[in-house]
């Protein structure tokens, strides 16, 4: 009985962990997660693409690119920080959640819309 | 057409639009070259003056990229367009997309370097590194003020010489155009004066002959064939004035006097009663009295003689005219054979003849037409085929 209490329980725990995980979206979760411990903020990436790319279908297509295949040859990254955080693991999402962890990373920091 | 008055030749009206469509055509031609002409030089000062520009407005260009890169760089705290009095700017990422734009133009042709419209210069330069994603930068200033006046005033007067030489080389070559009819023309009045002048001599002799003769004292068979021939050697002798007036005119002063209209009308009427009769034709008169214009008294008879001789040379047989003189003018209708009306406005023309099967060289009409210019008299012809034809003349 008391097991099976035990079982309800973690059940139910798991429930609203995934409840409660699930208000924080794919980029949030996926990305950001680990990138809020890094001493580079995102957004420098960001712009480093921006710089490199310029269009929106540019940047995602690189970005895309490197993530599922990252290399010192194709990061944008000087060499110092490379040396520093040392290039990243491929990523395990699926295309489609990369996708989406990227739009939302575009919109987020894009500059259309936000320049006045 | 000053041309033709200058050779003082009467052309005919299918000639003359020969001439015009020849005049028109060149025209038209001229102008054409002219204008692409004009159309090349206009675009070459248009790309000297946009030369011209390009040193200050890349300079302006790179002021605008370097507050775009401290812009980049600032990003996340500042979002404010870096903005000019001096320029208008828009940027554009890589797929051509607009980023900003402060320009008043809504599109931008990004291929090309530099260019004018609306009275703005464009100027477009490609960014190394992509400053906010930014690919190309467009620079909006107006250009400078009235530049392409300097332009339109030498267009205007290249243009006016080169159209004036053009229009010399046009009226030489309409005298080449021209030179065949003219010699025609000459010819004929050549020939007209050699042989009237021939014939002047024996034809007062025959016709003073004739009126020697007493027509009482022959029987009537010899008096109706001297008859004859007085009316054929009168017809000679108007054809003989009508030729020489053609020839000389020119040359013929005038000699204006008051003439009484009256005694002059039925003078000349007087003259061609012969003729009258042989055709049997009636002649009416309404002429007021009194009525007198300042004239010269042959040309005046030379006018009426014309319009008569017509009157009864197209006349049918036991045809009529009537003839009325008022202090408007003077009438006279025929009841002839008439003129076709689409030939109405030949008839002055020299050498036109309606019918061929009666005599003439086609002068009469054209005698009439000058002595009426001559004295500003006006001179209308109605006219409807196989019913006659009415000629006024009104002063
Ligand atoms: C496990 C930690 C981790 C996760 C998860 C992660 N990143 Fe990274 N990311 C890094 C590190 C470390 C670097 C720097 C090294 C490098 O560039 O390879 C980096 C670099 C980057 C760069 C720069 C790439 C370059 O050209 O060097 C981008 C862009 C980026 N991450 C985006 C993302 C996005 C988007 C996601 C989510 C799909 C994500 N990261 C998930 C650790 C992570």
């Amino acid at each position: 009985m008391r097991e099976n209490f035990m079982v309800k329980h973690i059940l139910f725990l798991l429930v609203i962990g995934s409840i409660c995980c699930a208000k924080q979206n794919v980029y949030e979760q996926n990305c950001l997660s680990c990138h809020k411990e890094l001493a580079v903020k995102i957004d420098k990436f960001f712009y480093r693409y921006l710089l490199k790319y310029s269009s929106e279908v540019e940047v995602k297509k690189a970005m895309i690119a490197y993530l599922k295949n990252p290399k010192k040859d194709t990061s944008i990254l000087q060499d110092g920080l490379i040396q520093r955080f040392g290039i990243k693991k491929r990523t395990t999402l699926t295309d489609e959640k990369l996708k989406e962890s990227i739009d939302i990373y575009w919109d987020t920091y894009t500059v259309f819309g936000r320049l006045k | 057409m000053l041309a033709l008055k200058n050779w003082d030749i009467n052309l005919r009206s299918s000639e003359k639009k020969t001439l015009w469509s020849f005049l028109l055509l060149y025209a038209f031609l001229a102008l054409l070259i002219l204008a692409f002409v004009a159309f090349l030089y206009y675009d070459l000062e248009r790309n000297l003056m946009l030369q011209n520009q390009k040193e200050s407005l890349s300079n302006l260009t790179n002021e605008q990229i370097s507050r775009l890169k401290s812009l980049h760089v600032n990003f996340e705290k500042e979002q404010t367009y870096p903005r000019d009095e001096r320029f208008n700017s828009a940027i554009y990422d890589s797929s051509l997309k607009q980023i900003f734009s402060t320009l008043h133009a809504k599109k931008v042709n990004l291929y090309e370097d530099i260019y004018l419209e609306n009275g703005r210069i464009y100027f477009i330069k490609e960014l190394e590194s992509y400053y906010l994603g930014a690919r190309y930068i467009v620079i909006e200033v107006p250009a400078p003020k009235r530049w392409d006046r300097k332009v339109y005033r030498k267009l205007l007067l290249y243009g006016g010489l080169i159209f004036g030489v053009l229009v010399v080389i046009g009226y030489f070559l309409l005298n080449l155009l021209l030179r065949p009819i003219r010699e025609t023309i000459v010819l004929l009045d050549r020939f007209i004066k050699d042989t009237t002048h021939e014939l002047n001599t024996p034809i007062n002799a025959i016709l003073s002959n004739i009126e020697m003769i007493e027509l009482e004292t022959l029987d009537s068979a010899l008096a109706k064939k001297i008859k004859r021939m007085s009316i054929a050697s009168k017809t000679i002798s108007n054809l003989y004035d009508d030729l020489t007036y053609l020839v000389l005119s020119n040359h013929m002063g005038s000699h204006d006097e008051s003439v009484d209209l009256k005694t002059l009308i039925e003078e000349r009427i007087e003259y061609f009663a012969l003729l009258l009769e042989s055709k049997k034709i009636t002649i009416s008169t309404d002429l007021q009295e009194n009525i007198t214009l300042i004239i010269d008294r042959k040309k005046m008879a030379k006018l009426i003689d014309n319009i008569l001789s017509n009157a009864i040379k197209y006349n049918t047989l036991q045809g009529s005219i009537y003839f009325s003189l008022s202090p408007e003018g003077i009438v006279i209708q025929d009841s002839g054979r008439g003129i076709e009306e689409n030939q109405i406005h030949q008839v002055f023309e020299r050498y036109t003849r309606f019918d061929r099967s009666v005599g003439g060289f086609g002068i009469g009409l054209n005698i009439v037409w000058t002595i009426a210019k001559e004295y500003s008299l006006h001179v209308k012809i109605n006219s409807q085929a196989n019913q006659g034809t009415c000629v006024k003349i009104s002063w």
